[in-house]
């Protein structure tokens, strides 16, 4: 069959346990970044509200969890072929049940799209759920 | 000096005082005003105030106090210890600005600019002042730009005061020359014995003078230069010396808030929805077959076609 | 000090932030395959959507992407330049099998779920044929009949309607219960958030979840629908949110000849201004000649364009 992506599962057990930072900037980078060495231990919290810099902006940022029943994956494409016909693999590289996301200078409230966002499994849920005839 | 209040965190501002004399609650004082560290592009910017009785303008003197900028650092130092000794009628409290706030603040997204930076910290130490029961009537400043508005604005800001604002005013007034010296001392002591918030291992602390035209801090400035996080927070981002390097050097960072042109930009002009811009798809020209459900376009949620 | 920065063209992913329902990525002893991601006809649109099977394929999980301008991932210790997050949470292969039971030519006529299930386009739509509960539900929407031990499938559509009304009032329940707002709009226009439960209407709830299901099935199913609920239909959803001329973005509807719901609600432009910080609120007294007004602070995303 074509243009198929197959989850390798075993990769799971391998999976390793990153922290996650959602940041209100694009960084045009794909790859390594001390982010132990100039980000982590720059983070200041509050009262469950973080604050740090970023290339000299200031960042708010909250704890995010990933709804119950669901767990957060980061897949990885080891290579991909070279034509769109062809299956490709991906493995489960890390594995994360919260994340932190930061906004530019405004504290993270309910309001933010994110947030709403995270409503969206719970819902998916019921809307999927099997009907009873 | 002690500096321990800014060190526990020196990511936010910070202000140092000395106990506020009798004597300046009781008489007529007056009170100078001076910066330190305002042109570097490392470490914090310190605003100095210095307050004695107008009666003892020339026991300051006397002092021998002068624009710590044609003092060695060690006579900076000396005449601090005086100053302190003279605790029985002289006072002083600092602002310390850290780099992080003046990146954060210069390169907000209503930009606060380094002058209205600077004004505020002046006002809030006056004010300071003011609280502790000082008896102000005269207060005299230190001024890089336009001396004139400033004077008028900081008359304005505390009546009953004689404001004068004057360039050099630190090598004029003594008790600009004292509250200069505070701030310098600060500022060196500051810079002296940083302690990066960042894990970096062995700092190479041969910063130079910290101003963006010496070759030390020049190449200080090369050597810890990061392509993705830029510098430590002891850099000031929003120093075009420190831009300019990123701009070279670093991965470009995108924005919200970026003036930006090409596709989004002219996308915004042309006042065309949002979503034309998210959804990668042809514009949308309304065809029956692109349904959604504001639930999921109000929380940026799109179908995903291609994996 | 934003300097006009050109963005280059992203690279094609090798990395994806996914948060998976917990069964989606399950191992499952019994079956050798392994979660699979497959392009089917997404229902609603006829268009191509990503859908994983899993389990053996006996469970399907749709895919959305949240997606916001300017986002980046910090992964550990690396950067992932592609902010999206990805959902995948279960679907009802039900939905993913109706267009094919009411395809021309399958209609009206009892036959073998094989034969209705065949798709030139997208052959991976086989493998809907393996979800086994899926296929159990099947008689709520269909006539069934045994022949020679094969079980033969008639669409039926009063059955349909039923069980998509089902679909419907659950859905509602799930939304009395979350603080998902159903109301027509008025968040966008009022400052202060109001609960939305207590100005929400029974139709409301009933429209918006009309709407969410109507994502998943034609435009003639969700019509008719409509008519099942005894809701009438509502012809041109502009003429009930009048014109805001505030918004400077886009005032146009989004998609709105193929949005269900009673308004199409443009408040994703942005949000209402939050409370001022302190820094904000410093900023908001002094001095602010050559700085831009508090209402760039409220509309950052609405640059004056420059030149």
């Amino acid at each position: 069959m074509s243009g198929c992506v197959t989850v390798q599962l075993s990769s799971l057990n391998r999976a390793d346990t990153p922290q996650l930072h959602l940041l209100p900037c694009e960084i045009e980078h794909d790859g390594s970044a001390e982010v132990s060495g100039f980000f982590t231990p720059a983070v200041k919290e509050h009262k469950g509200e973080k604050s740090v810099s970023f290339r000299g902006r200031g960042l708010r940022g909250q704890e995010v969890s990933c709804p119950h029943g669901y767990t957060g994956v980061v897949l990885n494409e080891l290579q991909r072929p070279s034509s769109d016909e062809e299956d490709r693999i991906v493995k489960v590289s890390s594995v994360f049940h919260n994340f932190t996301y930061w906004n530019l200078e405004t504290p993270p409230t309910s309001d933010d799209r994110i947030m709403m966002a995270m409503v969206w499994p719970k819902l998916a849920d019921v809307i999927h759920a099997p009907v009873e005839g | 000096m002690d500096l321990s209040a800014f060190e526990a965190d020196n990511s936010v501002s910070c202000r140092l005082t000395s106990p506020v004399p009798d004597a300046c609650r009781t008489e007529d004082c007056c009170l100078g005003i001076d910066e330190a560290g305002r042109g570097p592009v490392l470490g914090p910017m310190v605003y100095g105030i210095c307050f004695c009785p107008v009666s003892k303008k020339e026991e300051l003197k006397n002092l021998n106090v002068a624009d710590s900028k044609t003092l060695t650092e060690a006579e900076r130092e000396n005449l601090f210890l005086k100053l302190d000794k003279a605790k029985s009628f002289v006072g002083w409290a600092l602002q310390v600005l850290s780099p992080n706030t003046i990146s954060t603040n210069m390169l907000q997204r209503v930009k606060y600019n380094l002058n209205a930076l600077s004004h505020d910290a002046a006002i809030g130490l006056v004010q300071y002042a003011l609280d502790c029961g000082v008896q102000l009537k005269e207060v005299f400043v230190d001024t890089v730009g336009p001396a004139e508005k400033y004077e008028e604005k900081l008359s304005k800001r505390f009546p009953g005061v004689k404001v004068t604002v004057r360039p050099k005013a630190d090598s004029l007034f003594p008790v600009v020359s004292a509250a200069s010296i505070c701030a310098k001392v600060a500022r060196d002591h500051a810079v002296k014995g940083w302690t990066f918030a960042e894990d970096l291992g062995e700092v190479d602390t041969d910063y130079g003078s910290g101003y963006p035209n010496d070759p030390k801090t020049k190449s200080w400035l090369l050597k810890y230069l990061d392509p993705v996080f830029g510098y430590p927070q002891f850099v000031r981002f929003s120093w075009s010396t420190a831009q300019t390097l990123l701009d070279s050097k670093a991965f470009a960072v995108h924005w919200d808030d970026d003036e930006e042109d090409g596709e989004k930009g002219a996308a915004r002009q042309k006042n065309t929805s949002m979503l034309s811009y998210f959804s990668h798809s042809k514009p949308k020209g309304h065809s029956p077959t692109h349904k959604t459900h504001r639930f999921f376009t109000e929380r940026r949620l799109q179908n995903v076609d291609t994996f | 000090m934003t300097t006009k920065k050109t963005r280059s063209v992203p690279p094609s992913n090798d990395s994806w932030v996914v948060i998976a329902a917990d069964s989606a990525l399950e191992s499952t002893k019994t079956h050798d395959s392994e979660p699979t991601f497959v392009k089917l006809r997404n229902p609603a649109t006829g268009t191509a959507s990503q859908y994983l099977f899993s389990g053996g394929d006996v469970r399907v999980y749709e895919m959305k992407a949240f997606t916001e301008d300017c986002r980046s991932w910090f992964i550990g210790q690396t950067v992932q330049r592609d902010g999206k997050l990805l959902y995948l949470t279960p679907v009802d292969p039900i939905f993913l099998l109706l267009p094919y039971m009411q395809s021309d030519g399958v209609e009206g006529k009892f036959q073998p779920l094989q034969q209705m299930v065949m798709d030139e386009h997208y052959p991976g739509c086989m493998r809907l044929l393996k979800c086994t509960q899926a296929l159990d539900s099947l008689r709520y929407v269909t006539d069934e009949k045994m022949m020679d031990n094969l079980k033969f499938h008639r669409y039926n559509h009063e059955k349909t309607m039923e069980w998509l009304k089902k679909k419907v009032w659950n859905t509602v329940t799930a939304l009395r219960n979350s603080d998902i707002s159903v109301g027509g709009g008025v968040k966008s226009t009022t400052y202060v958030r109001v609960k939305q439960e207590t100005l929400a209407t029974e139709e409301d709830y009933l429209r918006y979840a009309h709407g969410l299901i109507s994502v998943y099935i034609s435009e003639e199913l969700s019509k008719d629908l409509l008519k099942h609920l005894q809701l009438p239909e509502i012809t041109s959803p502009k003429e009930v949110e009048p014109p805001s001329k505030k918004r400077k973005l886009s005032d146009k509807p989004v998609e709105a000849g193929e949005d269900y719901t009673k308004f199409n609600s443009a408040d994703f432009v942005r949000k209402p201004p939050k409370k001022m910080t302190a820094a904000q609120k410093t900023l908001a007294k002094v001095d602010k000649t050559g700085m831009k007004s508090m209402s760039a602070f409220f509309s950052p995303k609405v640059k004056q364009e420059k030149k």
